[in-house]
């Protein structure tokens, strides 16, 4: 069984397959799954890894273990013993998923994205200083001034984003962070509690009902232990442990206990045999990380504006920078001009920016059940079109609940939903009376008492899961059970095994009238009838002939095949002459009839679907994106439930539907024609990764059933060959290949383990499949207004470029200076880009389909060509009026401004006219332009007012938007202005920042410019709406 | 008269004014025609109907049309010609701000900011006695300079106004003001007419201060504000004499205030000449010269032009 665990994980790493090797049982056959598609590949590195992972212990005697580790069953290891082993192999426990070191996480977020840009901006500011200074000893600082600036800028937004993204892997961690597990070990002849960690190979372990095994054991002795290993193997039944070997397998065999597997009930001794990286789950999960995690998309789409804006900014950089060298501008110069560009056209804050909306977003998700560990995640949902999800706990509500009951030849429906409040079936009957009673009295389970306040359906029972479901059921139905039991006393009782299929107890009845034993029995349907001469109907007993005896198994089929547990139950009343109130029941010599029983009726159950589920999928559907489901349930089970959730659609038909209604054989049929397909384990272990395209591309309802966790890698590989952003959803350890390997991966926050929440990028703290579709819309919403931030962002970036190129060509003196820029960059423009996050959805995102991961860029033509040509150009022109205003009434008008630049910028003109014949020294002129600086700086400021407005919508008028239903934008919008009026009235007296103390009335010279964007803006979105398809909005919508 | 007015722009844009500076000799043969030129324009300039004085608001937003319309101009975008209310904006503009109130104008340094003739590109004068190659070219500066102030050309363009007091005149803010007159006489060992190298040929150097213009600026009334240099770092005997002219050392304020060139076409800068007669040679000697009055402020350490000026003398013979 090693050898066949490898071969499951072994997908990654070589592939090894061997059909024979691993023929097991039926129902195991599951393990093989991905065996058929890497058959031919098999290579040397099996017989390696064979000999390294090989486990023979259970076949060992105990007299062999003792001496193979040293160790003693009665008296454990030694102490010291116990100390050399830990030191030698290390603590128990599973390493954790090779993290990057932090400072590499630091550097990463130093050099990554417009870092690097920055940075030669920097550099080239210090060569530039540097060779100022070899000429001239008394240069002015500005440049190394400037570069530090810029150093500081990267780091700074360097250190945001890591601690941003520290901050939400922190989340994680605390999630992560599990109690400290305890051992039970006997050292030194000693029982003793050590911390699991701290297990060696050798100790001698207890453990009981309930604790989680704390490494992979030998067991010793055994009393009455069974085990959950369904998330290493899948298998959903307790599996019972004995001491003895059972099979070659080690996964098989029944004397091994395996880590982080849970005891469910009973006690066993154990001796250590693995620890660590060393057990069978450290194997896997070791495996699991072997797969490589998938670029989110979010991520790529980041690169790819990054790329864009990055060749920008170049590209027009060096331009100019020829274009400066040939106007015989200094080289020294140029290269300042260089950075200006540079600085200009990079949105410094917008990474941050993203960062923070992406987390924001991811908290807001987190409050709807969606725990996002990687903050890209949160985007990934949105654009994820195919969901591959589990059936139990997540489709389903993870519980038995009795969904229909036949009695008087009737099928009877009962509610399922949460709460089970709502029984509408006939009650009146004298058969329910009867079954009601066996329902009630035939059953083991109990409730955990102390629980009276609790809703019924949450109360904790104890008991298996069917008994569970019928005591609730009678709960609901008829009240205080209990006290019902108490009053029918039980005299006698044979608890359900698998040789009789049945149950049955005898019980003094409530009647103080009525001195006969009541006998009641439930069990399999067929069974039950067997031992049946009469049913009751209408409370009245009437010989089973061959037609009631049909009736029953038209009910019984019709129930089966909705793919329910059916129950049947019967009863009988012993006569009170034969069996007196003193008379002794022997259970062992079944002194009493089973047989000639009264059949009373039938009861069915299922684990029935979340009553948020059908709503969920029906806006899956509309919202594009396949819903495939993938259980290791029965096909019948599997197809009842996705019918009833809609993943298969009412009126869709499988191929085997069709072939029943039309009576011919399956093979007649025309594949065509169905729309649904149920393909099960075994057939998928059959198939050619070619054969899987084609069924996923032709069949639009899928249902995987009775496959291995495994094969979900299988499945997720084949609709990522189709294109598709796929979600996983998973809870066993041996679901984490398939979870990294998604793009995103969903762990069940309650269900899971640790090692599929480890793998996940997602988790889901309430299992629910709904809380996916929200997350689904989320991360919809989060693509949509990112693309508004970034609109947003990057339209200011020409009105803060133009000043540089005119600089260059025109001789004006500066209009803005790059520290300003980055105050705008970094200052004005920050919160106000974030408000956008907060924005509504324009209209039902829902209803469209799953963006396509290489054509719906996040950055388009459409949007980079509006933002920087349209709107743009615009707010330049803007700022420029209100640069002109400003130098125009101090006295230099347009007209004398070109070509100004070097008498400007000379230290020794100090008497430079202007328009009216004033003489300024050159001091004056510097304040004059850093006036300008701060009018320039002030235009672009208020025309940004109105481009935050205009990005709340895409499409529809800012008035259907409603525009205060975002109060954050408006938050933005005054943090806008105070930002300014501090740099400008605070600061103004700050040489170091460029600011100066503005006339009042500049402020609003830019505000027509801002009330033009946004007239052009609506009117564009009119036009858009108008016509839709047409050139318009072909080129206007972003 | 529109035409006219247009053709009066051309002279204000900055490249006359540049050469100047960049290019003394050539420019300073300009600097007169330019003058005369100008001079001769305003004559023919029809007085522009009453502007009456607007609100702040509403003349800043005029102006912001007018400058979006200017710059569309010197893109070659403008107008065309003919159009009439195109040319009647520009009227306006040109005379929107009212130079005595100074309501379009900003400027908050009402200071007085000094600049010193010759120039030449630095604040250091080096030459040497001996080779004239050396210090020609101030001469050169400082004749070119003074042409506008030649006594001739100051009796024909401009009025003997009464000294001690501001030269107010009243009237139409775009009406042609009168200057007053600053001969180039007054200078007299400075004015470059008995000895035509002001001094530099022996080691005795002219250098003239003149204020900044400053438009509707008035220097406070009581005691003229005076010039006085000294060594700013160094040995106070550096220098032993210095003699300025005007004897007063000051600036009259019969020049002020200044309404600006588009009105006040003549107008002369004041100056004073300060003649360093006996300055130790072969030795850089750093000269502070600084004016000193009533609510002058001298000590600016951003601007070292505000009230003083900083400059070296390197004679060497």
């Amino acid at each position: 069984m090693v050898k066949k665990t490898l071969e499951i994980y072994s997908v990654e790493l070589s592939g090894t397959k061997d059909i024979d090797q691993t023929d097991k049982g039926d129902g195991k056959e599951k393990y093989r799954g991905l065996k058929n598609c890497f058959e031919p590949k098999k290579n040397h590195q099996k017989e390696e890894l064979k000999k390294e992972l090989d486990l023979d212990d259970h076949k060992l005697s105990i007299k062999e273990l003792e001496k193979k580790y040293g160790t003693n069953i009665i008296t454990g290891l030694s102490s010291t013993q116990a100390a050399e082993l830990l030191a030698q192999n290390g603590p128990n426990a599973l390493t954790p998923p090779k993290e990057t070191p932090e400072i590499i996480k630091f550097l990463k977020q130093m050099v990554g994205g417009f870092s690097i840009l920055l940075w030669i901006g920097a550099i080239l500011c210090w060569i530039a200083y540097g060779i100022q200074y070899s000429m001239n000893k008394s240069s002015s600082l500005d440049n190394a001034y400037l570069g530090c600036v810029l150093a500081l800028v990267v780091i700074l937004t360097g250190i945001f984003a890591y601690y941003q993204e520290a901050k939400s892997t922190n989340i994680m961690a605390t999630f992560n962070k599990m109690i400290p597990q305890q051992a039970l070990v006997i050292r030194d002849s000693e029982k003793k509690t050590i911390p699991a960690e701290q297990l060696v190979v050798g100790d001698i372990v207890e453990i009981k009902g309930g604790d989680r095994i704390p490494a992979d054991i030998r067991l010793l002795s055994v009393q009455g232990c069974k085990v959950d290993n369904s998330s290493l193997t899948g298998e959903s039944e307790p599996q019972a442990r004995s001491s003895e070997f059972t099979h070659d397998n080690a996964l098989e065999t029944k004397n091994i206990g395996f880590y982080s597997t849970t005891c469910l009930e009973g006690t066993a001794t154990g001796m250590v045999i693995n620890t660590g990286d060393r057990t069978i789950i450290g194997q896997i999960a070791s495996l699991a990380s072997g797969v490589g995690n998938e670029k989110t998309p979010i991520a790529i789409e980041i690169e790819h504006f990054v790329h864009i804006v990055g060749g920008v900014a170049i590209s027009i950089g060096i331009l100019f920078f020829i274009i400066a060298v040939s106007l015989k501008y200094h080289v020294l110069d140029s290269i300042i001009f260089l950075i200006g560009i540079i600085v200009a056209n990079v949105p410094e804050g917008l990474l941050a920016t993203v960062t923070v909306t992406l987390s924001l977003t991811a908290k807001r998700m987190a409050k709807k059940n969606c725990l996002v560990k990687n903050l890209e995640a949160v985007e990934t949902l949105g654009s994820t079109s195919v969901i591959c999800s589990d059936k139990t706990g997540t489709l389903t509500q993870n519980r038995m609940t009795v969904a229909h009951l036949w009695f008087d030849n009737q099928i009877f429906i009962a509610d399922t939903s949460e709460d089970h409040s709502n029984q509408v079936f006939d009650q009146s009957s004298g058969t329910w009376a009867s079954l009601s009673k066996i329902i009630t009295l035939c059953n083991r389970a109990e409730f955990r008492p102390g629980q009276e306040s609790v809703p019924i359906m949450k109360r904790v029972v104890v008991g298996d899961a069917s008994e569970t479901a019928l005591l609730k059921f009678s709960e609901v139905i008829l009240g205080d059970v209990m006290e019902i039991r108490k009053r029918n006393h039980k005299v006698a009782e044979i608890p359900f095994n698998s040789t009789n299929k049945f149950q049955l107890s005898i019980h003094k009845t409530d009647d103080p009238n009525d001195k006969r034993f009541l006998l009641v029995m439930k069990g399999a349907p067929e069974r039950i009838l067997e031992k049946c001469s009469t049913i009751m109907v209408n409370g009245q007993e009437q010989p089973l002939d061959k037609s009631t005896a049909e009736a029953f198994h038209t009910a019984y089929m019709e129930l089966g095949g909705l793919g329910e547990r059916v129950l049947g139950f019967c009863h009988l009343y012993l006569p009170a002459d034969e069996f007196p109130e003193s008379y002794s029941f022997d259970v062992d010599t079944m002194n009493f009839p089973t047989s000639n029983l009264c059949f009373v009726g039938l009861l069915s159950m299922i684990d029935p679907p979340r009553s948020t589920v059908p709503d969920a999928v029906t806006k899956c559907r509309s919202a594009g994106i396949k819903v495939i489901m993938v259980t290791g349930d029965h096909p019948i089970t599997a197809k009842a439930i996705a019918k009833s959730v809609g993943i298969i659609s009412a009126n869709s038909e499988t191929v085997e539907d069709i072939a029943k209604r039309l009576h011919i054989a399956v093979e007649q049929v025309n594949k065509r024609d169905a729309k649904a397909v149920v393909v099960t384990g075994t057939e998928l272990k059959d198939m050619s990764p070619e054969q899987l395209d084609e069924l996923l591309t032709n069949y639009s309802e899928i249902v995987f059933a009775r496959t291995s966790p495994q094969q979900k890698l299988i499945i997720v590989e084949g609709c990522q060959r189709q294109n598709a952003v796929v979600a996983v959803t998973g809870d066993g350890v041996n679901d984490s290949p398939a979870l990294k390997k998604a793009d995103i991966g969903i762990a069940m926050g309650i269900a899971g383990s640790d090692a599929a929440k480890n793998a996940a990028d997602m988790v889901l703290l309430d299992d629910n499949f709904a809380s996916i579709v929200t997350g689904v819309e989320e991360g919809r919403l989060i693509f949509d207004n990112l693309k508004k931030t970034i609109a947003y962002t990057l339209t200011k970036n020409i009105a803060e470029l133009c000043p540089f190129l005119i600089y260059i060509i025109v001789g004006l003196p500066l209009p803005i200076g790059t520290i300003t820029i980055l105050f705008i960059d970094l200052g004005t423009d920050i919160i106000p880009s974030i408000a956008l996050a907060y924005e509504k959805a324009e209209s039902d995102i829902m209803n469209r389909k799953p963006r396509h991961k290489k054509k719906d860029r996040l950055v388009n033509q459409q949007l980079a060509i509006y933002s920087y040509l349209h709107i743009g150009l615009m707010q330049a022109v803007g700022a420029f009026v209100v640069y002109f205003t400003v130098y125009a009434q101090e006295g230099f008008k347009p007209s004398i401004l070109a070509d100004l630049r070097v008498e400007w910028e000379n230290g020794n003109v100090n008497d430079l006219e202007d328009s009216y014949g004033q003489q300024w020294t050159w001091y004056q002129r510097k304040y004059l332009e850093w006036t300008g600086y701060t009018a320039f700086f002030v235009g672009i400021m208020v025309q940004q007012i109105a481009d935050v407005l205009i990005r709340k919508t895409r499409r529809n008028s800012i008035f259907q938007q409603g525009l205060f239903r975002n109060k954050v934008i408006w938050l933005g919008i005054a943090s806008q202005i105070i930002i300014a009026l501090i740099l400008s009235y605070g600061l103004g007296s700050v040489t170091a920042l460029n600011f100066t103390m503005l006339r009042p009335q500049y402020w609003f010279v830019a505000v027509p410019y801002a009330i033009l964007i946004w007239v052009y803006d609506e009117v564009r979105k009119l036009f858009i709406r108008l016509y839709p398809g047409s050139w318009w909005d072909k080129n206007m919508y972003y | 008269m529109r035409r006219q007015l247009r053709s009066r722009r051309a002279p204000a844009s900055p490249y006359g004014y540049r050469y100047r500076l960049d290019d003394q000799d050539e420019a300073n043969q300009n600097y007169l025609a330019d003058e005369e030129e100008e001079a001769e324009e305003e004559a023919r300039v029809m007085v522009v109907p009453d502007l009456e004085e607007e609100e702040e608001e509403e003349g800043q937003e005029e102006e912001e049309e007018e400058i979006e319309e200017e710059k569309e101009e010197e893109e070659g975008q403008g107008p065309p010609t003919g159009n009439a209310w195109w040319q009647k904006l520009q009227t306006v503009s040109e005379y929107l701000w009212d130079p005595e109130k100074r309501m379009s104008l900003a400027r908050t340094g009402q200071s007085w900011r000094v600049m010193i003739r010759p120039f030449a590109h630095s604040l250091n004068f080096n030459f040497n006695v001996s080779e004239p190659d050396t210090w020609q070219h101030y001469v050169i500066s400082l004749n070119g300079f003074l042409q506008g102030y030649n006594d001739s050309l100051q009796e024909e363009m401009n009025v003997d106004c009464p000294p001690g007091q501001y030269f107010i005149q009243d009237g139409d803010e775009d009406e042609d003001k009168k200057a007053c007159q600053f001969k180039r006489s007054f200078l007299k060992n400075c004015s470059g007419l008995e000895d035509p190298t002001f001094g530099y040929s022996t080691g005795q150097p002219c250098i003239l201060l003149k204020m900044n213009r400053i438009v509707g600026f008035r220097p406070e009334l009581g005691d003229p504000v005076k010039v006085s240099c000294k060594v700013q770092r160094g040995d106070e005997n550096d220098i032993r004499s210095i003699n300025y002219y005007p004897e007063s050392a000051s600036f009259d304020l019969r020049y002020y205030p200044y309404y600006g060139k588009l009105t006040h076409v003549n107008y002369t800068s004041p100056l004073v000449a300060m003649h360093f007669t006996d300055v130790v040679k072969n030795q850089a000697v750093p000269v502070q010269c600084q004016l000193k009055g009533k609510g002058i402020i001298n000590d600016v350490i951003n601007d070292r032009f505000v009230g003083r000026v900083i400059f070296t003398l390197n004679i060497e013979t």
